[in-house]
């Protein structure tokens, strides 16, 4: 067991310094001199030549890149060009208000999700099979800014019954922070709870017809018991992973979330990075995020441990 | 998720190939239902010429007007008919979508066949591809974006980067199953070469799968397109890409909701479409499949 | 349940995650009061030395005092000056600074802070007239400083009120020395609005406080002239990407103040009874283009003229501003609204253009062909449309025309290539600028036809330029117009830059917003305004 773990998390930690070598190279390898770039559009000759120096571009890449991983694993992310903060300050200002739609709706997906799926299972067939049918198609179909749009239209602008845009932090009250995260929220779980219920459906549906589940029917045990006893821990594993591959899809959709509805987080972060050429925010913002999927992905990995014994690697 | 062989060597069946996939496809309806809808959308697409109007032709005097026997769905904030705009974006991206999914799964099928059957290889490209997945797609996509000049290539390539890792693994993980296989051990015993064995007997296994993971990046290909283009960093502004409308057309939510609806609908029903031929190309493919899904 | 583990991570991580961070209005201002919260730009840098980007002209006001002021009629009133005087000669102007002026971070102003500021005041387009003809600035003692000029210039306060480009606004002498081309990063000023450091979400909000130390003047608020009062305890401005939401947002009462709405959404605001639309300004924002003058295909006068007389306005006008009662067309340099608006040398303006001369004179100018490079911003909604539109005129007659779509940063960093379009140049691109701008030709730069050392397109008339020359030295304003006359003769001919159109910008707020303040830059300075 703990030479599982072990050996889950260098693996972790290979993938985690592929990324950064990965990330490194983007920008050194664009066309272009990447210190003109930083520098930004108006910069003058000395000044890019002085962006150069400080960045230590003219060094051998190895250099450079000791460096860069250096600075980085202490945390210092570096300094936006546009914004002439260090990097960290600004996304720890950006992270609250996307945490929060990221892990509510992860939460609104998991639960509904599994459950959607738990019972399509258990009645296979019937009515709320045939829904979420219906609902998986229309769940991966439909893209997050077209919902969201259709949403403000529908509860904010015609019926006032929502907030149109923004976000409150929670230390303001968890009503109006609450409020403001039901649209986006709603948006952004659609297709995460078609996924989660897809997986769960079909997970259940092969451990339901299992022949220990006959056996345990006929030893009289309860439906709850069965479900929960029996079919949920062993159907358990692909749905653990299935969370975690979500995360990755999640963060894409939480940058249009936050372009719709307005709310200041790091996706529209990066956004405005981006449409700034602001490099050093790009890259840190790249590396973070990575950072946390390896980190779910090996939680997801070493909680299958726990849910089921009989998977090791 | 396993695509064990399912069909016989296609190579081996000639001229039965067709018939015999069109047997099995009657009983999926999920397959007609989905690619004709695709062949439909891209029929319309092709024809777009003839019946569409001009999405270019801008009238600032008629701008944000209703729907009218003119204009079947109105005008946008230029003066160009929605209409017109919303079929001729079909065009850019349902090309975008199918030529970056293809390139995804080109590359892929080449590197997952390379790195399932030669294990050094399998090694470092394995960890290659746990990195890149580790990037969030959408992510990587702008960010290989924003490096560059915008143009119509780059986008393809940065939209079909991050979706080749997980076209990857899943060959590989065909191919590796394959490989121990008694026919596969056959032809190498009997002296048939790398490029041979590959050919003839590894590559025909992972299409089915392929197939169907072509038809999943695809999809996701074309909402990518669609959101990078709504973000701004997608198709030039002047080209009318759904992305593109939608995003010009957010100010006019209350007053002129069409605009961003119909390219907003189209998108949705086109991401059906290949999401529907995937599923039944899964379910044709895959023997274990139970009748009631 | 399975995933309660989960769950109580996720929960936890929750309030931890809020606990550990500020929350923006938590610390709620001293003085009491609720904060009025604006929709409005958030500048990426804050140097109004360094730039002119409109968003910086609302923050300089309110953070950052200025020597004169311009009231509501243009005339330049002392505002932190006390006491001034002219020697006889008209050559020495000794200048006395008022007292109780403080900077926010509790240090006196001095007359070394003015000194320093004005030196690098010269160095920008904004200054360089008075740079020109002065021989010195030095301080005398604390209170009192001096400028001494070669020749008696009689606009000399109206030059240091002035706020069309680059106004004088004074910093500390720590930030000042330095040149305009290294930005000063700190926000220290000492307006009646100090800039909240610690609530600063780049990109995202600004924070301003109202600077209590702050002394107005006595007399009653005129434009930028007399006191200016906070009278309200804090300002926020958040940045919303999207001009929907801050409308509704304006209508459920999260914010109370939007500064340029669009024009499509006017009804909607009329229509609703807690809203009001105010024309602040009375000044519009004149849209042009303007074209590259040293490359084909505009390097040929006659091609220019054509672009003259194919320019719809009415059609541009729609597309910027589509409504009637905030948009008219110009057919003057001088805008409409100015001292010196005149109709000299205006045939050429036709309602909807004249796409058949235009035709006529782009074969006599002997067009070949050539690509035509229109630089489109995409981050700018009205020139953005205005740039569609213009390629789609232009090739309706024929003429190849492109669009470079960047966004505005990328499109300030072209502009100032002079190469041709295959090199990485261009040949047109539209902004715009304030009517009021229009009224002074000594500092809106576009107006000047020096050749490459002008404005970008590089116009060059001699003749032109020996009339603007006369500008600053004319005695009166009936003399001025009759200058203004000749030079928009010679202007129309040469046609460097074409007018688009005029559009009016209302202000939208909520009704128990009052005391708004319109300056004629079309800026909305902070102070007078209450909510309730």
């Amino acid at each position: 067991m703990v030479y599982y773990i072990l050996r889950r998390l260098i693996s972790a930690i290979v993938v985690m310094a592929m990324v950064g070598i990965f990330i490194f190279l983007l920008i050194r390898l664009t066309p272009g001199d990447p210190a003109a770039i930083i520098a930004g559009p108006t910069a003058s000759e000395q000044m890019v030549a002085s962006v150069r120096e400080q960045l230590g571009l003219n060094e051998p890449l190895p250099v450079q890149f000791g460096q860069w991983a250096q600075n980085t694993l202490r945390g210092d992310f570096g300094t936006s060009v546009f914004a002439g903060r260090p990097v960290v300050q600004l996304m720890k200002q950006r992270m609250e208000p996307t945490l929060s739609v990221a892990l509510l709706t992860l939460f609104v997906s998991v639960v509904g999700g599994v459950t959607f799926g738990i019972l399509a299972a258990w009645r296979a067939g019937g009515f709320v099979d045939r829904a979420l049918t219906v609902f998986s198609a229309l769940g991966y179909s439909l893209p997050v800014f077209v919902v969201g749009y259709f949403l403000i239209y529908v509860f904010a602008i015609h019926t006032r019954l929502l907030p149109v845009q923004g976000y409150v932090p929670i230390g303001q009250g968890l009503g109006p922070w609450f409020a403001h995260l039901i649209l986006p929220t709603v948006a952004l779980s659609l297709p995460y709870i078609a996924f989660i219920a897809r997986i769960a459906r079909a997970s259940m549906l092969e451990v339901l017809s299992e022949d220990y589940m006959r056996t345990a029917a006929a030893k009289g045990a309860s439906p709850y018991s069965m479900l929960y006893r029996h079919a949920l821990k062993n159907a358990g594993a692909p749905i653990v992973t299935v969370i975690g591959l979500s995360f990755a899809y999640l963060i894409g959709g939480v940058v249009l979330t936050e372009t719709v509805f307005n709310i200041p987080g790091i996706g529209r972060l990066v956004v405005d990075a981006i449409n700034n050429r602001d490099y050093p925010v790009i890259q840190s913002v790249l590396i973070v995020i990575s950072g946390i999927y390896v980190l779910i992905n090996l939680a997801v990995d070493l909680a299958y441990t726990l849910i089921d014994p009989r998977i090791r690697y | 998720m396993s695509f064990a062989i399912s069909l016989p060597n296609p190579w081996q069946r000639g001229r039965f190939r067709v018939s015999y996939l069109a047997r099995h496809a009657r009983r999926h309806p999920l397959v007609l239902i989905g690619g004709g809808l695709l062949l439909i959308l891209i029929a319309l697409t092709l024809a777009a010429p003839l019946y569409a109007g001009d999405p270019l032709k801008m009238d600032p005097f008629v701008r944000l007007q209703p729907p009218s026997a003119e204009y079947w769905l109105g005008t946008d904030n230029l003066g160009r008919d929605v209409f017109a705009r919303t079929v001729y974006g079909a065009r850019v991206s349902l090309t975008v979508g199918l030529i970056s999914a293809l390139v995804a799964a080109s590359a892929g099928l080449l590197i997952g066949v390379l790195a399932g059957y030669i294990r050094s290889f399998d090694n470092v490209i394995m960890r290659v591809m746990d990195a890149l997945m580790s990037i969030p797609t959408f992510l990587l996509a702008i960010a290989l974006i924003s490096l560059t000049e915008t143009g119509i290539g780059i986008l393809i390539i940065a939209i079909a980067i991050p979706q080749i890792p997980s076209v990857t693994r899943m060959v590989r993980s065909v191919v590796i199953s394959v490989r121990e296989r008694a026919y596969v051990e056959a032809a190498v015993c009997g002296g048939a070469r790398l490029p041979k064995i590959l050919w003839r007997h590894i590559l025909p296994s992972t299409l089915p799968p392929l197939m169907v993971q072509t038809a999943v990046v695809c999809a996701d290909a074309i909402m990518t397109e669609a959101g990078l283009s709504f973000l701004g960093v997608g198709v030039p502004p002047e080209i009318s890409s759904w992305g593109n409308m939608i995003s010009s057309s957010r100010l006019y939510l209350s007053i002129a909701p069409l605009t961003i609806f119909a390219p907003g609908i189209l998108l949705a029903i086109t991401v059906l479409a290949v999401n529907l031929f995937g599923d039944g190309l899964r379910d044709l493919f895959d023997p274990r499949a139970k009748r009631r899904s | 349940m399975k995933i309660s583990r989960r769950n109580v991570m996720k929960a936890s991580m929750t309030i931890g995650a809020a606990a550990s961070f500020p929350s923006l209005l938590r610390a709620q201002a001293s003085t009491g009061g609720e904060p009025v919260k604006w929709s409005h730009g958030v500048p990426q840098a804050f140097d109004p030395y360094t730039t002119t980007d409109v968003d910086i002209g609302d923050y300089a006001f309110g953070v950052y005092d200025m020597l004169f002021g311009l009231d509501s009629k243009l005339v330049p009133q002392p505002q932190m000056i006390g006491d001034w005087s002219a020697s006889a000669d008209k050559r020495t102007y000794t200048f006395q600074l008022r007292d109780g002026l403080s900077w926010h971070d509790h240090t006196k102003v001095t007359a070394a802070d003015c000194v320093a500021s004005i030196r690098r005041w010269f160095q920008t387009p904004g200054g360089s007239l008075v740079q020109q003809r002065a021989q010195d600035v030095s301080m005398k003692d604390d209170k009192t400083f001096v400028i001494t000029l070669k020749e008696p210039l009689g606009l000399l306060i109206d030059q240091l009120a002035q706020v069309s480009t680059y106004p004088l606004f004074i910093m500390r002498e720590k930030d000042a020395d330095r040149p305009p081309s290294e930005a000063v990063i700190t926000h220290i000023g000492s307006g009646p609005f100090k800039f909240n450091e610690e609530l600063f979400v780049p990109g995202a909000n600004i924070t301003f406080d109202k600077f209590e130390e702050y002394v107005p003047r006595s007399e009653a608020p005129d434009g930028l002239a007399g006191g200016k009062i906070a009278r309200v305890s804090r300002v926020i401005w958040n940045d919303f990407p999207d001009q929907q939401t801050a409308v509704s947002a304006l209508q459920a009462g999260e914010i109370d103040f939007l500064g340029a709405p669009p024009a499509d959404l006017y009804p909607v605001i009329e229509s609703d009874p807690s809203l009001v639309l105010e024309d602040l300004f009375k000044s519009g924002y004149n849209y042009f283009l303007r074209m590259n003058c040293l490359q084909k295909p505009f390097n040929n006068v006659k091609a220019r003229q054509a672009m003259l007389h194919l320019i719809n306005q009415e059609a541009f006008l729609r597309v910027i501003n589509p409504s009637p009662q905030y948009s008219r067309p110009v057919k003057s340099l001088f805008g409409t609204g100015t001292a010196y608006t005149n109709d000299a040398n205006t045939d050429w303006y036709k309602e909807g253009g004249d796409p058949e001369a235009a035709k006529q004179l782009l074969a006599e100018a002997g067009y070949a062909g050539e690509k035509v490079v229109i630089l489109d911003p995409t981050d700018w909604g009205e020139a953005h449309n205005a740039s569609l539109l213009l390629a789609s005129e232009m090739r309706k007659i024929g003429i190849n025309a492109e669009l470079a779509s960047t966004d505005w940063a990328g499109l300030v960093t072209r502009r100032a290539k002079k190469v041709s379009v295959d090199e990485g140049g261009w040949s047109i691109f539209i902004s715009s600028a304030t009517d009021f701008q229009f009224g002074d030709p000594t500092t809106a730069a576009w107006m000047a036809m020096n050749g490459e050392e002008s404005w970008f397109g590089w116009p060059e008339s001699a003749e032109y330029e020996a009339l603007r020359a006369k500008w600053p030295d004319v005695e009166t304003l009936e003399e001025r117009q009759v200058l203004a006359r000749e030079m928009q003769q010679v202007w129309w001919n040469y046609a460097s830059l074409i007018s688009l159109g005029q559009v009016v910008s209302p202000v939208a707020h909520r009704k128990d917003l009052t005391g708004l303040v319109g300056l004629k830059t079309g800026n909305v300075p902070m102070w007078n305004m209450q909510k309730g």
